[in-house]
């Protein structure tokens, strides 16, 4: 991922995938006179200004099941290596499983029982996997239209991941304007941005150019041990200390956010990640445990310019 | 004045060349935070997390009078642990201190989690040893200029919190206050007392790392949602020191915007009455 990122990083048979995976109403849009665009109006007009003459409304969706069932490693006990798994479905988007992320948690009181249970902290290569797959193709499927239209670019990026109709349902769903730069020839894949407008003129004007959204998700699953278990619900216990840190589920989320950077990094090559976002959620996992995930996104962006360091900014006192 | 279209066209070009080698950087600064930083001779290095979560004991919510002192040091325990995780992340990417830091506190009835995110600095082209224990502050880039501008240096956060009991009255004094318009001199010496607190304990985690002071102090305050009758106080801010040349007079120019809101009317105003109105 050292290049320039897109469609035509994709190995054939996954570009193809892709391609034929585009509605063909997309076409008889496409080749309509008239255009489309998200972008709000002070938006459309910043992006007119500087050269960007908007195209479509171009958007490539992504259903996927999501099981636990379908995990290909990574399983609490006896895990297998993850390191050099490849990333879903030959997507751009490389998944956070490449650490092979687990520790186990004892029960510090050396008793086995229901009540004082091993537990362990262990990233789940799958879940990754599937969300980078889902993404990847949606994103991919964007790029597709986009070309499609003949864009140069693809700007102010939106993804949302959604449940459709049941739990196990999950659809990617990544949405952006294409534009074409005016005088400008075509660059070997569109690029693409969560940016626009005055935003995405400052980045020009500091001398970047985006090359890619970039986003990773990371997955890590927490069996509790008894002495976390304890500390969660406040309750006694040996070894119990009140208002101490509860380490087990510190590590966990500590990791899932290394993960998550490692993965996106991994996608960057040389370049610089701008307007990084983690979200993070937790939820119970289809096989009782604490799931947590975090996403990574944000901006790929290439300096074509020598910095050119501001004037120091003068403070100023607004009188009203 | 740039030419924009320009400036578009020779960067999109730029994409077909090889990249240079190196690594880059990640953070979640704006573009103007970014080249704010610049301006002052600082660069972002790494996006930088920490986080911390400390147990509180089951049915410290339960009635009660006065602090309620575990659910204040499981405060404490959590800020700082999140604190140093995010300083140790910051020495590991060769950041010499953290900026923008976004601070986001959640007590739940049995622990209090806490989340730092913000991203980690150094001086321009500086890649050589960092400081001893690098910066923490929650200040934006526009503000981490302007203090610097003005001779100061950020140290670390700065946080306290204390949690209380609201106060209740006997049944007597209730009945004799029915009816009254008068001060409950109970709550307001008991949430007093907390405010203080919590920002004592603010002011001494200050004085602890070196600290003069603290600026740009949030104070939350509340009834915990899941225990109505306890009451939480939290302070954090950025601790600073004035830097060895001293207070530098920023001697900001007056400026008199142009750009006053339109004033908004109501479209109908202009017809008039209505005929039929009374």
């Amino acid at each position: 991922m050292g290049g320039h990122p897109g469609a035509t990083d994709l190995p054939e048979a996954a570009a193809g995938q892709a391609a034929r995976n585009v509605p063909e109403a997309v076409g008889r849009r496409l080749s309509s006179s008239a255009w489309s665009s998200g972008l709000s109006v002070p938006d459309f007009a910043a992006c007119v200004s500087m050269g960007l003459r908007p195209l479509a409304l171009v958007q490539g969706f992504c259903a996927m099941q999501w099981s636990a069932y379908a995990m290909g490693g990574g399983s609490p006990w006896g895990a297998r290596p993850t390191a050099g798994a490849p990333a879903g479905a030959g997507t751009p988007f490389t998944s956070a499983g490449s650490g092979g992320y687990s520790e186990s948690w004892p029960c510090p009181h050396g008793i086995f029982s229901a009540e004082h249970r091993w537990g362990g902290n262990y990233q789940q290569p799958w879940a990754e996997h599937a969300w980078s797959q889902g993404f990847g193709s949606a994103y991919v499927r964007m790029v597709e239209e986009a070309q499609q239209a003949g864009a140069q670019g693809i700007i102010d990026v939106v993804d949302t991941a959604q449940h459709l109709t049941e739990q196990s349902v999950i659809e990617f769903h990544v949405t952006g304007t294409a534009v074409a730069v005016e005088d400008s020839p075509p660059p070997p894949a569109p690029w693409s941005t969560y940016l626009a407008g005055q935003r995405l003129a400052k980045l020009f004007e500091a001398g970047f150019v985006p090359v890619s959204v970039a986003a990773a998700m990371s997955s890590v699953m927490m069996w509790p041990n008894c002495q976390t278990e304890y500390l969660l619900h406040g309750t006694g216990g040996w070894g119990y200390s009140y208002g101490g840190e509860i380490e087990q589920v510190i590590n966990a989320d500590t990791a899932v956010r290394r993960l998550a950077r490692a993965a996106v990094r991994s996608q960057l090559g040389s370049d610089t990640l701008h307007g990084a976002r983690f979200a993070v959620t937790r939820h119970t996992g289809n096989m009782g445990g604490h799931v947590v995930e975090c996403t990574l996104r944000g901006t790929r962006v290439r300096r074509f310019k020598d910095f050119d360091p501001l004037a120091a900014p003068r403070p100023t006192v607004r009188l009203s | 004045m740039t030419d924009l279209r320009a400036e578009v066209r020779r960067g999109v070009s730029a994409l077909g060349q090889v990249p240079a080698q190196g690594r880059g950087s990640t953070s979640d600064l704006s573009i103007d935070e970014a080249l704010l930083l610049h301006s002052v001779g600082w660069e972002p290095v790494e996006l930088v997390t920490g986080v911390s979560m400390a147990s509180v004991p089951w049915g410290v919510w339960s009635w009660g009078q006065g602090e309620i002192a575990a659910a204040s040091a499981a405060h404490a325990t959590a800020m700082r642990g999140a604190s140093e995780r995010l300083t140790e992340e910051c020495d590991r990417a060769g950041g010499h201190g953290v900026v923008g830091v976004r601070v986001a506190v959640n007590v739940y009835p049995n622990h209090v989690d806490v989340e730092l995110v913000g991203s980690a600095v150094r001086p321009v082209g500086r890649r050589g040893q960092p400081p001893a224990r690098p910066f923490v502050s929650d200040l934006s880039g526009r503000d981490f200029c302007l203090l610097l501008r003005a001779g100061w240096e950020p140290l670390g956060l700065a946080f306290g919190a204390s949690f209380v009991y609201a106060p209740r009255r006997s049944a007597r004094t209730t009945l004799g206050q029915a009816g009254q318009n008068v001060e409950l001199t109970n709550f307001t010496e008991a949430m007093y007392q907390a405010r203080e607190l919590a920002m004592e304990r603010m002011q001494q985690a200050a004085l602890d790392i070196g600290a003069g002071g603290v600026v740009d102090v949030v104070m939350r305050q509340g009834p915990m949602t899941f225990a109505t009758h306890a009451i939480g106080f939290t302070a954090w801010g950025t601790a600073v020191r004035c830097g060895p040349e001293g207070h530098r007079h920023l001697d900001p120019e007056m400026v008199v915007p142009l750009d006053d809101a339109v004033v908004a009317f109501a479209a109908e105003s202009l017809r008039g009455r209505p005929a039929n109105a009374e």
